[in-house]
C-alpha cells in the first residue's frame, strides 16, 4: 500500500536553551491543534487523506505526551492522555479500512477480467465495513464537542505549572 | 502494539537541548529491543513493533531536531526509510490477512483473482523483507546506532 506519512510541523517558540516544559506544552499544543484541524474533512468523508492526516497527528502528539508526561501532574494528564489514545485508535480503524479499500481499487485494474469479480466482492465488503466504523468516529466527534474537549485540553497545557 | 518504555531522568526546569539526551537514546534503545527478532521473517508481531518503536523514534526526532545540525536530519532520513520499509511489510501482512479471511467466505468461481493477489502480495511481502535485512545489516555494519548517539550527545 506504500502510504506514506505527512511531515512533522514547525513549532514556534521550541528552542535548545528553552526549558523543557514551555516546549512540551508548545509541542503538545502544535499538534492538538493540527489535528482538530482535520476534524471536518475527517467527518466528511469524501477525501480520506483527512483521516489520514488526523491520525497522524494524534499518533505525533501521542508520542509527545508520552515522552513528556512528567512535566505534567495529576488525573487530568492522565484523562487527557486516554481520550487523544481513543481518537487514534478509533480513527485507525477507519483509516486502515480507507487504504485497503483504495489497495484493491487499485489492484483490481491490474487483474484479467475473468479476474476481478472475486476482488470486487471484496472491496464491496469493505466499504459496508467502513460505513460501520464511521459512526463511532462520528459519535466521537460529537462527544468531544458535548464535552467540550478542545477547550478543555487547550485550558489544561496552556496554563503554566 | 508494544507500549512505550516509560522515559526515564526527564528533567521539565533543564533545557530542552539537554533533555533531548536523556530521551533519544532511550527511544533509539527501545527499537534496539526488537533486533534479535528480525532475521526470522516469520515473527510478524515483532517485525511490527520494531516499526512502532521506529516511528516513535521518528517523531521524537522530530520534535527535538531542532538542537541539532543537518547530520542528524541526515539520520532522521535514514529512520524514515527504515520506517517505510518496515511499513510495507506490514501493509503485506494485513492484505495477506484479509485474503485469507475472504477466501474461507467466497465461493470457488470468486478466488482466481484473490489468488493472484495472494501470490502478489506474499512476493513483494518476501522482496520488501530482504530489502529491510539488507538495510539493517548495512546499518550495523556502519555503526548507525553509535553514529546516531554520538550525536545526540553533542
Amino acid at each position: 500500500m506504500g502510504v506514506k506519512m505527512s511531515a512533522a510541523i514547525e513549532i514556534k517558540g521550541v528552542a535548545p536553551n528553552e526549558n523543557m516544559e514551555t516546549c512540551a506544552r508548545l509541542i503538545i499544543v502544535g499538534y492538538f491543534r493540527e489535528m482538530m484541524s482535520y476534524k471536518d474533512g475527517a467527518i466528511d468523508g469524501t477525501n480520506i487523506e483527512f483521516v489520514h492526516d488526523m491520525r497522524v497527528a494524534s499518533r505525533r502528539l501521542r508520542a509527545a505526551m508520552d515522552n513528556f508526561s512528567d512535566c505534567f501532574q495529576g488525573e487530568l494528564f492522565k484523562q487527557h492522555y486516554r481520550q487523544i489514545r481513543t481518537i487514534t485508535r478509533t480513527m485507525g480503524v477507519v483509516r486502515d479500512l480507507d487504504v485497503l479499500i483504495a489497495h484493491f481499487q487499485s489492484e483490481v485494474q491490474t487483474l484479467p477480467h475473468e479476474e476481478q469479480s472475486g476482488i470486487h466482492g471484496l472491496i464491496e465488503k469493505l466499504q459496508q465495513k467502513r460505513e460501520i466504523v464511521r459512526k463511532p468516529m462520528l459519535e466521537l466527534f460529537t462527544e468531544l464537542e458535548t464535552n467540550d474537549f478542545e477547550s478543555k485540553f487547550l485550558a489544561f497545557f496552556q496554563s503554566e505549572g | 502494539m508494544a507500549k512505550p518504555q516509560k522515559i526515564i531522568g526527564l528533567n521539565p526546569k533543564q533545557s530542552f537541548r539537554q533533555n533531548a539526551r536523556t530521551v533519544l537514546p532511550q527511544r533509539l534503545e527501545e527499537v534496539y529491543s526488537w533486533e534479535q527478532y528480525i532475521n526470522d521473517p516469520e515473527r510478524r508481531d515483532e517485525l511490527h513493533n520494531m516499526r512502532i518503536s521506529v516511528k516513535r523514534l521518528r517523531y521524537t526526532m522530530e520534535f527535538f531536531a531542532v538542537n541539532y545540525d543537518s547530520r542528524f536530519s541526515d539520520i532522521l532520513g535514514v529512520v524514515i526509510d527504515l520506517q517505510d520499509i518496515l511499513g510495507d511489510i506490514h501493509d503485506s501482512d494485513v492484505i495477506l490477512d484479509i485474503l485469507t479471511d475472504y477466501k474461507k467466505s467466497s465461493q470457488s468461481d470468486e478466488l482466481l483473482g484473490v489468488d493472484t493477489l495472494f501470490s502478489r502480495t506474499q512476493s513483494s511481502r518476501n522482496s520488501d523483507y530482504q530489502e529491510f535485512k539488507i538495510k539493517w545489516e548495512h546499518l550495523s555494519a556502519t555503526d548507525f546506532k553509535q553514529k546516531l548517539l554520538e550525536i545526540i550527545a553533542t
